[in-house]
């Protein structure tokens, strides 16, 4: 009893340094988007069907929530629902006509889903440059430039795919769909996903100098966009298949690419990984070296990576299994997307236990992570390229 | 007592690499930790991707020539051996996933002391030099009166979310033990058990009872697509069977009380404990001609059911009926009525038959040339391209409707069979309009088509007309007689062998075309002589076949006499006409089937499975997501501050010490913040103490 009270007296010692987590910044934040999200259901109300209004007030809980973990998050957030509102209320000034990305100068330039996509390829090519300048200059501003650059590039994209969702409606109310149905549209949601995490892990463990390393993946990817785009045009918003019209698409492609971004952004730190470690042999304190950060660092980036992405890659294949339940009459059905999901998790499941178990780090599991990626990319376009199956979503 | 606990009894406080041996290895241990090892985990996990990349590398399920073809046939034979064509089916696969789960159970077993006792251990009794050893510890010293030291210590803790406990030793130093994150440990028991729920599960829905069942001889696979009172009777399956998932077509107005399950190379039959009704089946399209939606009204009707069930299913919306579902999983016909008529392509007279048949049906056809039959296969009621850019600038659209085909085929008595697809109604190319007819004789190739030039009317009434003028080369003599008269000055021999030749140049064309001709040439005339009888034999070819079209558009009033000139239209309609004719040799047999009318028909693809192990599928899905979650995101982390009287001065020594039973960067960053924090607190409260004593 004496020691209970004795230990709550300790106990008032931490009530004063107490943070209340209920901040004003917190508290707008909820509101903002809790305000957004009823407006957002009453304007589009009549479309939706009791899941997809769960999944609009659970995304909504769910961006409250990372707004207060991830407090950069915030602004990002009203960069994109401002941008996106504009481009909204512009094609609503010009009467819902899909021609107004012709005509109104700020859709045409900016936020139309062509524009904002297009700005976005070239900010992320050109935040792959200058992180690489970053290295080697060791300019702070040039850094910071860089990273700048990324959310910007992230913003467009965001926008790109809201306006384009709209834009499917406005082309002919048939077509009308979230843009995460076809190769092209998912590519965008890989690249904006991919950036937004690797962000998140730069600010929190200031792990710049890795920013041209994953922006190396994702400019490869913005060259296949641009190639999709110019030469297969592949950019033109077409309707869905039956299979595809479900409110299952909405969840089970956005944790997909949870997992392939945080792969592909584990591969690439492995890349850095190897590099660091070789060049580290020969000469120790080059200015390279120097810049990077220390390898136990990018084997925990690494790890963290392929934890959060193992963890989103579980969500969606058990989501797509119910999906594939609901629309194909089967959970399992050794179908090769299917097939290729589970060979990417199986893969990563063994590279955590041999890490758990035998206490493996730094170069071998980096290049496990590494070979992990062209799984992943198998796994990912391989499969639509090179194998038939029920997936029948953007074949090459 | 203190010996004792001297020795760390729990292997927690070793690294893992530490376990030593057990020195009692007797066999079935050996085994047994053979069997829960990672190292067996990790080789399975592995050896699963590979069986998978094959699996979905090497296409499944295909017909066994189709191999042969890919692989020759020894390897053929060698992968057929492997059961690499069904390898989610192989005994070898089976075993693996088995030997998966036997592993993952007896790695849960076996953990399964040591990690609950782990979760409740405080380890408050730990040893001095051991609790130094920890991966992360500080020494310092302070004057503060043990209490004090020991209630902060324990209120940090907490703050921080441990639960602590307290041990005191005879000599009197105390030990403030932490723990949190006990959860961790659940995750590793949510994860590693959904693994074996999940395995058991599609286990129960997986066909290994129907294997069994094949390898007692009770059940075989019906290969022949015959109807249904001719299938064998152990191809057929009763509702006791647990768990299946197939497909039937039923067609609109039409009901089904079985189900065709895919099995090994055939297919098996499924009777359902109900029967369902196709009462309407609807599509919509897209303007580009893909398919929007396909739905069914269904009626289920049940002996158990006071009412039947009636829903409509759509793709995603399935309905679903105690435990099976029925879901809609595709559209084709239902046997759609056709009016067809068919007319002969060598017959020197205007005989065209009709029939009324259906799709899926057989029509035997007896011609002069043989018994031939006709098997109707599908039938499509919209085929939309893509439209030019011409025709884009000009309407606006983007695609455009062909109309109506039919797919059949025509097998002759040796079995060869060519297959069709024929238009119904005229399409346009290049301005013109033609009946557009593909024929094939493999299923492997694309199909060649046959371009039927339409008259003005858009008939191809004009086109059998002149065909059968073709045919018929008495009607060439007498017309040639008559517009052509014997010369008096030649005499009558070589007239009629002028007009011969033309009979047999106008037969040869029937038969191969201009091509038949310069064969002709090149095979019975010298070398030399070969040009201008060409030559020749070219000009008296077309002489024919333009006064027989002269002839005809005479009788359809276009000409009033022979030398008249012709409108353009007639001009290329000929040009299309003859090649067309010039086509007909590689058409197959010699008739050309004309859709008159037809009644559509649809018939829903249905897919109805009985899961019963997809609800403990799910249920293992959702522990594992909640396992997996807490293993990466919570972290099971132990504390010690143990804190002692100095033996060399006054005051205390404190001990702090964590460990996280995982290596990551963040445990060390955390402890140091808990050893600053209680630094921080001794200095603070040591100068409040100096200041007190100042002033007093
Ligand atoms: C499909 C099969 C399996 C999957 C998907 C799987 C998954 C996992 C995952 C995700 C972890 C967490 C790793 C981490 O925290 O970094 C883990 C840990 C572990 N697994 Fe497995 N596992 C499987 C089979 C097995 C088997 C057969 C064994 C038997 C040896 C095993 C033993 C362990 C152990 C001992 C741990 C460490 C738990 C701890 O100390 O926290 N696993 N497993």
């Amino acid at each position: 009893m004496q020691t209970n009270t004795q230990t709550e007296n300790f106990m008032d010692e931490f009530k004063s340094s107490e943070q209340s987590s209920l901040t004003v910044r917190n508290i707008g934040w909820t509101l903002f988007v809790t305000i957004i999200s009823i407006y957002g259901w009453y304007e589009y109300r009549n479309f939706m069907d009791i899941y997809e209004v769960g999944i609009l007030f659970a995304t909504a809980a769910t961006l409250i929530w990372l707004g207060a973990f991830w407090k950069s998050f915030q602004p990002y957030t009203i960069w994109v629902t401002a941008l996106s509102v504009l481009a909204l209320w512009t094609y609503h000034s010009y009467g819902n006509a899909i021609s107004a990305n012709e005509e109104a100068f700020f859709l045409k330039y900016l936020i139309s889903s062509q524009a904002a996509i297009m700005w976005m390829n070239a900010l992320f090519v050109f935040a792959t440059v200058v992180y690489f300048v970053s290295i080697f200059n060791k300019s702070e501003f040039t850094g910071k430039t860089a990273t700048f650059l990324v959310w910007t590039a992230a913003t467009f994209g965001f926008v790109g795919m809201l306006v384009r969702w709209r834009e499917s409606y406005l082309i002919n109310f048939d077509y009308g769909h979230i843009p995460v149905s076809s190769l092209y549209e998912v590519f965008i949601l890989f690249v904006v996903m991919t950036a937004l995490i690797y962000l998140y892990y730069e600010q929190k463990y200031k792990t710049r100098a890795l920013g041209g390393f994953v922006m190396l993946v994702i400019s490869a990817a913005v060259m296949f966009i641009l190639w999709y785009t110019f030469v297969r045009e592949a950019h033109v918003i077409q309707p869905l298949v039956p299979a595809l019209k479900s409110w299952w698409m909405k969840i089970h492609v956005p944790a997909n690419f949870v997992g392939y971004g945080t792969f592909s952004i584990a591969a690439m730190v492995g890349l850095a990984y190897i590099i660091t470690s070789k060049v580290k042999e020969k000469n120790p304190n080059s200015r390279f070296v120097k810049a990077m950060p220390s390898l136990e660092v990018m084997d925990d980036v690494m790890y963290k990576n392929i934890a959060l992405g193992f963890a989103f890659f579980t969500i969606a294949t058990v989501l797509g299994a119910m999906w594939a339940a609901e629309a194909w009459g089967g959970y399992w059905s050794w179908d090769p997307k299917e097939t290729w999901a589970l060979i990417v998790w199986l893969n990563y499941a063994a590279w955590l236990h041999i890490r758990m178990s035998k206490g493996w780090r730094g170069t071998p599991m980096a290049w496990w992570a590494l070979i992990g990626l062209f799984v992943t990319t198998f796994a990912f376009i391989g499969v639509n390229m090179f194998l038939t199956g029920l997936h029948s979503y953007g074949e090459l | 007592m203190a010996s004792q606990a001297e020795i760390p009894q729990n292997s927690e406080l070793r690294t893992r690499r530490e376990i030593p041996k057990k020195p009692k290895t007797n066999r079935s241990n050996v085994f047994m930790s053979f069997l829960g090892s990672m190292n067996l985990a990790v080789t399975l996990l592995v050896m699963l991707s590979i069986a998978s990349v094959i699996g979905t590398v090497l296409q499944q399920n295909q017909a066994v020539q189709d191999y042969i073809i890919k692989f020759g046939p020894f390897w053929h034979e060698v992968f057929g051996m492997l059961g690499l064509y069904h390898v989610y089916g192989a005994a070898w696969f089976v075993l693996v996933l088995v030997f998966l789960l036997v592993s993952t159970s007896v790695c849960v077993v076996r953990h399964t002391p040591r990690f609950t006792k782990d979760m409740r251990r405080f380890n408050e009794s730990l040893s001095k030099k051991a609790i130094a050893h920890q991966p992360n510890n500080a020494l310092f010293e302070t004057n503060m009166a043990m209490e004090t030291q020991q209630g902060y210590a324990q209120a940090l803790l907490k703050h921080n979310g441990y639960r602590t406990k307290l041990h005191q030793r005879q000599d009197g130093s105390i030990t403030v033990a932490g723990l949190k994150g006990t959860f961790n440990r659940l995750g590793y028991f949510f994860t590693h058990i959904s693994i074996v729920i999940i395995c058991l599960g599609g286990l129960l829905d997986s066909n290994l009872l129907l294997k069994f069942r094949e390898l007692t001889g009770d059940l075989k696979a019906e290969t022949r697509s015959v109807s249904l009172d001719e299938i064998n009777q152990e191809s057929w399956l009763g509702p006791e069977n647990l768990s299946f998932r197939g497909s039937v077509n039923v067609p609109e107005g039409d009901k089904s009380d079985v189900l065709f399950l895919p099995y090994e190379n055939g297919y098996l039959v499924q009777k359902l404990p109900f029967t369902i009704v196709n009462e309407a089946f609807h599509i919509e399209y897209y303007d580009t001609g893909m398919p929007k939606s396909f739905k069914s009204d269904l009626i289920l009707y049940a002996e158990e059911l006071d009412e039947p069930i009636k829903q409509t299913i759509e793709v995603n919306k399935p309905l679903y009926y105690k435990n099976y579902a029925i879901y809609q999983s595709s559209f084709g016909d239902g046997g759609t009525e056709l009016n067809l008529k068919v007319h002969p392509l060598l017959s020197p007279i205007e005989n065209s038959i009709p029939i009324e048949t259906a799709i899926n049906k057989v029509e035997p056809l007896k011609t002069p040339l043989g018994v031939f039959k006709a098997e109707f296969v599908d039938f499509k009621m919209h085929n939309i391209v893509p439209t030019t850019e011409e025709e884009q600038a000009k309407t606006g659209k983007k695609v455009h409707n062909n109309g109506p085909t039919m797919i059949f085929k025509v097998r002759n008595d040796q079995g060869k069979a060519w297959e069709y697809e024929n238009y119904m109604i005229p399409v346009k190319q290049e301005e013109r309009w033609f009946f557009m007819s593909g024929v094939r004789s493999s299923q492997a190739d694309p199909y060649r088509y046959l371009f039927i030039p339409a008259d003005l009317d858009r008939k191809n009434t004009r086109f059998f007309k002149y065909l059968v003028m073709l045919n018929n080369p008495i009607i060439t003599r007498k017309l040639m007689r008559e517009l052509y008269p014997k010369n008096p000055d030649n005499d009558q021999k070589s007239y009629d062998n002028q007009i011969e030749l033309l009979e047999q140049l106008q037969v040869l064309f029937r038969q191969k075309g201009f091509n038949g001709i310069s064969e002709f040439v090149s095979k019975s005339v010298p070398k030399e002589e070969q040009e201008r009888v060409s030559d020749f034999y070219f000009g008296q070819t077309s002489f024919v076949l333009q006064t027989l079209y002269m002839e005809l558009l005479k009788q359809e009033g276009r000409v009033e006499a022979h030398n008249e000139d012709i409108s353009e239209f007639d001009k290329i309609w000929f040009e299309d006409a003859l090649n067309a004719i010039t086509g007909l040799s590689a058409y197959g047999p010699p008739m050309y089937f004309e859709m008159v009318s037809f009644t559509e028909i649809q018939a829903t693809g249905l897919q109805i499975t009985k899961s019963p192990g997809k609800d403990i599928v799910y249920f293992g899905s959702a522990l594992l997501i909640i396992g997996v979650f807490f293993l990466f995101y919570v972290r099971q982390r132990r504390v010690w501050v143990l804190i002692e009287r100095n033996p060399d001065k006054d005051g205390l020594k404190v001990t702090m010490a964590a460990k996280d039973n995982k290596k990551l960067p963040e445990t060390t960053k955390e402890f140091e913040s808990l050893v600053k924090q209680v630094k921080d607190y001794n200095i603070k409260i040591n100068t409040q103490d100096s200041e007190k004593e100042q002033k007093g």
